[in-house]
């Protein structure tokens, strides 16, 4: 039974030039950033657990990769509703795909391409979902990467990232990674970046789990939190010489 | 104070200085909070351009403890800046096992909160027992999320249930769902997240965590223009339901306020020297 919505009439937005069909939103429960590498035997993905409400840091437990049917990891950044509802489309996906029971299942290809068809045609209606998507996965062997944005945008990639993530840690995946990587070797990697991303981001907090996916399956971490390093002799007296500045 | 329609924008004209950035409603509400501080003073707009979300008046919480869930509020409704009613219950009930805290637009929150208690009052009789506090959480979810553009506010559901015992769900602006040990919201939330931060413990007894509530709407309308009146909690376990009431006098002082008192006449027959001085 679906709950009836409320008209339009009554609409705070009606003062906007377009009644009756929704305008752009904007976003309030907000992700940050998501990482993807592929390595050696799969792909690996990671994230902050934090759902900010505009520049405060409201929830500190938001798990935002999950593992969609098999074969596939999904992150987002952006609206958490919105991930939260695309959730519940790729529920109802992974659902009938089951009750096939045709030997067959959805792999990390076809999952991207269903969520970029969604995301761009809700652009089209100029009612987006406000995410970036990362999905990584494997299937029979093959590695897959990719990511799409709110307005449909799309690309597949060996490293990939969202947000501030795009400045921060792109450079240094390009910089650094390798197609032969162990997975330690990409924990570290991303770890370098989420470090990096937590001095630099403000809506980084300091917990965050790391999602790998390879033929046997998924696995996502415990949350966990990294040290930061702070004993720079410079940063102790900062204005030391040149007094006023910072 | 004089609204003006000016080319689709709503702008303000005061005689003191009211600061811009204060967005007043077009119909009463749970108390406006500003936009977020760090915005300069501008020209309030019906259709903002902005992303920070801005706060909503009221302070609401839910807490679990071992065997059930302490809801609470404050009391206050206001339109702009007067208290159309010092005294509301803004804790609802939905089942009979299941509450909601509301904040945000008073007329949004509580036609959401009519709908989904028709609409749970079916499924308990299509189900033949009690909703389950997910559903209903869900329920208010749905309506949220499907109308986003249109509602403006940020609920937390709590309740009691046989399956998954004492439960509280955040339903923010926008529509997320998120299941917490303890959720606060409201305008008058700002002032506690550092409180909460240092004060929750899980596992708490019943009275301990209605004695923090009651703290906490305390010293949230301390500091919260939006937020006063009285504390009301509602507690729900599997024994049922009880209601409490919390008036000024019964609550702490708080830094830098003042025992209450008849009249000064009381003061100063009481004391002897010096009560009135230049």
């Amino acid at each position: 039974m679906e709950p009836v919505g409320l008209s339009s009439a009554s609409s705070k937005d009606s003062t906007s030039l377009d009644v009756g069909s929704e305008r752009n939103r904007y976003p309030y429960v907000t992700g940050t950033s998501v990482l993807g590498v592929k390595y050696k035997d799969g792909v690996a993905l990671a994230a902050d657990l934090g759902g900010s409400y505009g520049s405060t840091l409201r929830y500190k437990s938001v798990e935002r990769i999950k593992a969609i049917g098999k074969h596939t990891l999904l992150g987002a950044s952006g609206e958490i509703s919105d991930f939260q509802e695309i959730l519940r489309y790729l529920d109802e996906l992974i659902l009938y795909d089951n009750m096939w029971d045709d030997g067959n299942s959805l792999g990390p290809k076809e999952i991207h391409n269903y969520l970029n068809r969604v995301m761009y045609n809700r652009r089209n209606k100029f009612n987006p979902l406000w995410n970036s998507l990362v999905i990584g996965g494997v299937k029979n062997g093959q590695k897959y990467l990719g990511m799409v944005g709110m307005i449909g945008t799309h690309f597949e990639d060996n490293h990939v990232a969202t947000g501030f993530g795009n400045h921060l840690a792109r450079p240094i995946f390009r910089d650094e990674w390798r197609e032969d990587m162990t997975f330690e070797e990409a924990v570290r990697l991303l770890e370098k970046c989420l470090r990096v991303l937590l001095y630099r981001d403000r809506s980084a907090i300091n917990k965050f789990q790391i999602a790998k996916i390879t033929d046997e399956g998924v696995t996502i971490s415990q949350p966990y939190s990294l040290k930061t390093f702070w004993g720079f002799s410079a940063f102790k007296d900062p204005t030391k010489g040149a007094e006023g500045s910072w | 104070m004089h609204f003006t329609w000016r080319r689709g924008l709503l702008r303000l004209s005061t005689g003191a200085g009211w600061p811009s950035s204060l967005r007043f409603p077009h119909q009463s509400c749970l108390g406006f909070g500003c936009f977020c501080s760090r915005s300069p003073p501008i020209e309030v707009a019906m259709d903002p351009d902005h992303n920070a979300p801005h706060s909503m008046g009221t302070t609401i919480i839910g807490v679990t403890y071992d065997g059930g869930v302490v809801l609470g509020a404050d009391s206050r409704t206001s339109t702009g800046m007067y208290v159309a009613n010092r005294t509301s219950d803004k804790i609802t009930q939905l089942t009979d096992n299941v509450y909601i805290c509301r904040s945000g637009s008073a007329a949004d929150s509580q036609i959401v909160s009519d709908y989904v208690r028709y609409f749970l009052h079916q499924h308990t009789i299509q189900l033949g027992q009690p909703a389950t506090v997910k559903v209903a959480a869900n329920l208010v979810r749905l309506l949220s999320y499907q109308n986003k553009n249109m509602l403006q506010m940020g609920v937390i559901v709590g309740g009691w249930d046989k399956y998954e015992g004492a439960q509280i769900y955040s339903v923010p602006l926008g529509g997320t769902i998120l299941r917490q040990p303890f959720a606060i919201g409201g305008s008058g939330s700002s002032y506690l997240y550092g409180f909460f931060d240092k004060e929750w413990k899980e596992g708490m007894s019943k009275d301990e965590a209605e004695k923090l509530v009651v703290e906490a709407v305390s010293l949230a309308i301390a500091r919260d223009g939006a937020s006063g009146g009285v504390v009301r909690t509602v507690t729900i376990n599997a024994d049922g339901v009880a209601r409490n009431f919390y008036t000024g006098d019964s609550l702490p002082l708080w830094h830098e306020e003042l025992e209450p008192q008849d009249s000064l006449l009381d003061i100063l027959s009481s004391s002897s020297a010096e009560p009135m001085s230049t």
